[in-house]
């Protein structure tokens, strides 16, 4: 279940923008890293760029030395790294056990049309996010903006990664929901997935990470203990305005 | 040579002003108008039954037609658009089931068989011995003069600088006080005006019967979809294209292929440059 | 696959009723239920593309048209069995889905449906001028081979071809594919982030429907005797299609058969009242009165009724 991720000198550029200036860092298989960094500083942009969403203007990609950088976004998630948005995506007209199901198909034609749903993985993983039995039936239209994120996150799971990339999954979600999908993110933990996970709430992502990334206008600032991260002053400086 | 040049300027002015109606839409409202051709049709219609069948002035029958232009773009507006909110698809598939409708409506008061209508400016001008039908030098001029009244417009007063806002930005415009719903309505209406009087000079061009609607809509769609989202200047340029080559495909290979060109450019447009030739990208 | 004993029982009145029909209704009314049948496989067609991707086809008879003329051309001109030049046809059609598939990668929703009306505009003008002899130009084709006698024998045949399309894409719908084209309609990328290759499902997506399209169009051939240019690639054509589906229920199956018998006796009942083309008037404004109201079509209506039906 674990792999590393390691991503090379990637840059990526809008035009005249610096989205992704040269970042360079490594995910050791099971460890979980936090990547932090003021609004713009770029993180949704390295999100997309190891996805395959956006083509990194230079620089690669690995998951466990196989490079990722020529493969299209379906085939990355099939190697095994998959990752949830800001914004979640539900597919809107069908029901939660089925927007799963989205989520566990294999990528073949025959495949979907021989075998049937794995009705009881289903139920399972939305059980595990935190639904129960009768929100397998309901269609996204009823479901809070934390529902959203739990269907999110429960979709990214049926991928069966390796790797996942959290895109702050704990906005708008009450305190009984934050603590539902951190206790799953640490039952994860201990079965060895390996997360990069950006979030706003550094209470919340503290105990969840081994160590946080820290960036800013694309570029590497500190990376370490989260303590050590957010004690340094360059840090300070851009990410919290220097004022805390 | 001259010929060519002489019917493919009177062509493209025409073409000009039928695109114009449409791209207007398009650009305003962010939709296709597959009814739009029912305009043209409704235009038609109106001024043969007014100026024809019941002898009134021609100039009051092109003033009947744009009345009714108007109002048909209105209606469709306040019945169809406006509680779709926006919803694109449904907007093109009601429009193409309204088109069908109108066209039902025509042949149900109008009959099935084509209708000559009578030139509005009788008469033919001689350049070169190249023969120039008035009613086709009036209907070029006529758009022309349409055309730079509708830039002037856009420009120069506070409902066209309103509608090129909601043009660009409909989000931007709205926050800043622009009343989104009106100036759509006008647009609507404009673009129905439009669309009726071009269709006045259309049939007198061709001839009037109710599947007349097919032809101008593809034709409108090429210039947008080819000039562009919103660009005056693209519509231009690209009237002037389909224009010629049409009149140089029917005049020098042959008359049954003049549309032919006319749906390549479309499609080899949208499948090279998905934005067209002039658009701009939505973000 | 998810499939409900009720489904079975529904399936089995729907179809038994279709088998007994000869006995109950007049030669005429036998003749409509032909072409319902024709519709509702050129529904269902439209359906499995447009219905489920979200991909509207406003040029659906550009694939009709091809499975029809290969077909008419083979049989008429080259003396081809129609054992083997139905299938020619449908390959042909299924070679066309893949021209329309084309587009499909790179433009979506207004543009696409202008590209798809653009094609079959095409088809329409280059079908008279391109090789008149052997398309028959503007006047169209007729003498073709038809493969039955009566109207009896041409309803069963139309049934049977109607029934085992409807219910074979019934069934591929309801497995783990049709959840896969539907999440495309909704989300493009979203069904990407899932780890699945969109070009492979909208690939499928084209071809299934192309599929049908050329089995429809082919068989619809050989019952009329004829074809021409003007009635097949037209846009009241495109209109019936794609109205028929509607009216049903896009993305159903289901729903744009009963959509296509319902337009069907729409069109029939109005026919003492409105002899000519004029019933498109009351056909379209129903259609679009329908649209505005429930957009999920009848189906959906019918299936709420039951539902209040049940909890009462």
């Amino acid at each position: 279940m674990s792999a590393a991720l390691e991503v090379n000198t990637l840059f990526k550029h809008f035009g005249g923008l610096m989205a992704t200036d040269g970042l360079s860092f490594r995910l050791e298989p099971g460890e979980s890293v936090g990547l932090i960094g003021p609004n713009g500083a770029g993180k949704t942009t390295v999100f997309s760029l190891i996805m395959g969403e956006l083509r990194p203007t230079s620089g690669s990609i690995r998951l466990d030395g196989a490079e990722l950088t020529a493969l299209s976004t379906p085939a990355r998630i099939r190697a095994g790294v998959s990752r949830t948005y800001q914004v979640p995506r539900p597919f809107p007209e069908i029901s939660v056990a089925e927007n799963i199901r989205v989520g566990m198909m294999p990528d073949s034609i025959r495949g979907m049309v021989m075998r049937g749903p794995d009705h009881a993985r289903e139920r399972n993983l939305a059980l595990s996010v935190g639904f129960t039995e009768a929100d397998l039936d309901r269609v996204p239209a009823e479901l809070s903006m934390g529902d959203l994120r739990k269907l999110e996150m429960a979709r990214t799971m049926a991928t069966e990664p390796k790797v996942m990339l959290l895109d702050e999954v704990f906005a708008g979600l009450t305190v009984g929901e934050i603590a539902r999908i951190s206790d799953l993110i640490q039952s994860m933990r201990t079965n060895g997935m390996t997360f990069l996970i950006v979030s706003h709430d550094l209470k919340a992502l503290e105990p969840l990470i081994d160590r946080a990334i820290a960036i800013d206008r694309g570029r590497m600032i500190t990376q370490g203990r989260f303590a050590d991260v957010m004690g340094n002053q360059a840090v300070r400086t851009s990410y919290l305005g220097g004022a805390a | 040579m001259l010929q060519i040049l002489i019917q493919g300027l009177l062509l493209s002015g025409l073409y000009a002003l039928i695109a114009m109606g449409f791209t207007l839409i398009f650009s305003v409202g962010r939709v296709l108008n597959l009814a739009y051709g029912t305009y043209l049709l409704a235009g038609g219609y109106t001024y043969f039954y007014f100026a024809q069948q019941l002898g009134l002035p021609k100039f009051a029958g092109v003033g009947l037609a744009a009345v009714v232009g108007a109002a048909m773009g209105l209606a469709k507006f306040q019945a169809i658009v406006k509680p779709l909110k926006g919803n694109h698809v449904a907007v093109e598939i009601s429009t193409l089931i309204l088109a069908v409708v109108v066209q039902a409506g025509i042949i149900f008061r109008f009959g099935d068989s084509s209708k000559i209508l009578l030139p509005i400016v009788p008469g033919v001008g001689r350049v070169a011995d190249i023969a120039i039908p008035y009613s086709n030098l009036i209907a070029a001029i006529v758009s022309w003069v349409i055309l730079i009244a509708l830039y002037v417009f856009a420009r120069s007063t506070h409902i066209g600088r309103a509608m090129r806002a909601v043009s660009m930005d409909p989000k931007g415009a709205a926050l800043s006080g622009v009343d989104t719903d009106r100036v759509n309505a006008f647009t609507w209406g404009i673009s129905g005006t439009l669309g009726a009087v071009a269709g006045v000079f259309f049939a007198s061009y061709t001839q009037l019967y109710p599947g007349m609607w097919v032809a101008p809509l593809i034709i409108a769609v090429a210039v947008v979809i080819v000039g562009g989202i919103g660009s005056i200047f693209g519509t231009l340029i690209v009237a002037h294209i389909v224009g010629f080559m049409e009149i140089i495909t029917s005049s020098l290979i042959a008359p049954e292929l003049r549309g032919v060109f006319t749906m390549i450019l479309i499609i080899g447009v949208l499948i090279a440059r998905p934005h067209g030739l002039f658009g701009r990208e939505e973000p | 696959m998810n499939l409900r004993r009720y489904h079975f029982a529904l399936w089995v009145l729907f179809i038994a009723g279709l088998f007994l029909l000869p006995w109950f209704v007049s030669k005429g009314t036998l003749r409509t239920f032909i072409f319902a049948n024709y519709l509702a496989i050129f529904a269902i067609s439209w359906d499995v593309l447009s219905g489920r991707t979200g991909y509207i086809s406003f040029g659906h008879p550009f694939l009709i048209g091809i499975g029809a003329y290969t077909t008419a051309i083979l049989t008429k001109h080259f003396d081809v069995p129609v054992e083997m030049s139905i299938p020619i046809a449908v390959l042909a059609t299924m070679l066309g889905g893949v021209i329309v598939l084309v587009p499909a990668l790179r433009i979506k929703g207004s543009y696409f449906a202008l590209v798809t009306l653009a094609l079959m505009e095409l088809m329409y003008q280059l079908v008279q001028v391109i090789r008149p002899d052997l398309t028959g130009g503007t006047r169209g084709m007729s003498g073709l081979p038809t493969l039955t006698r009566g109207a009896v024998n041409g309803y069963y045949l139309s049934v049977t071809l109607m029934v085992v399309i409807a219910l074979s894409m019934w069934l591929l719908m309801r497995t783990r594919i049709g959840t896969a084209l539907s999440a495309i309609g909704m989300n493009e990328e979203a069904v990407s982030g899932s780890g699945l290759s969109i070009v492979r499902l909208k690939m499928f997506a084209f071809l299934a429907s192309a599929f049908v399209a050329g089995l429809g169009g082919a068989f619809y051939v050989h019952y009329l005797g004829s074809v021409a240019p003007r009635a097949l690639f037209d846009i009241n054509m495109v209109f019936t299609i794609i109205v028929a589906a509607l009216i049903g229920g896009v993305s159903t199956i289901v729903g744009p058969v009963l959509g296509a018998f319902f337009l069907t006796f729409l069109l029939e009942y109005l026919r003492p009242y409105l002899p000519g083309a004029e019933r498109y008037l009351i056909y379209g404004s129903i259609a679009l009165v329908l649209y505005m109201y429930q957009p999920r079509g009848l189906i959906h209506i019918a299936t709420g009724v039951w539902d209040r039906l049940r909890r009462l």
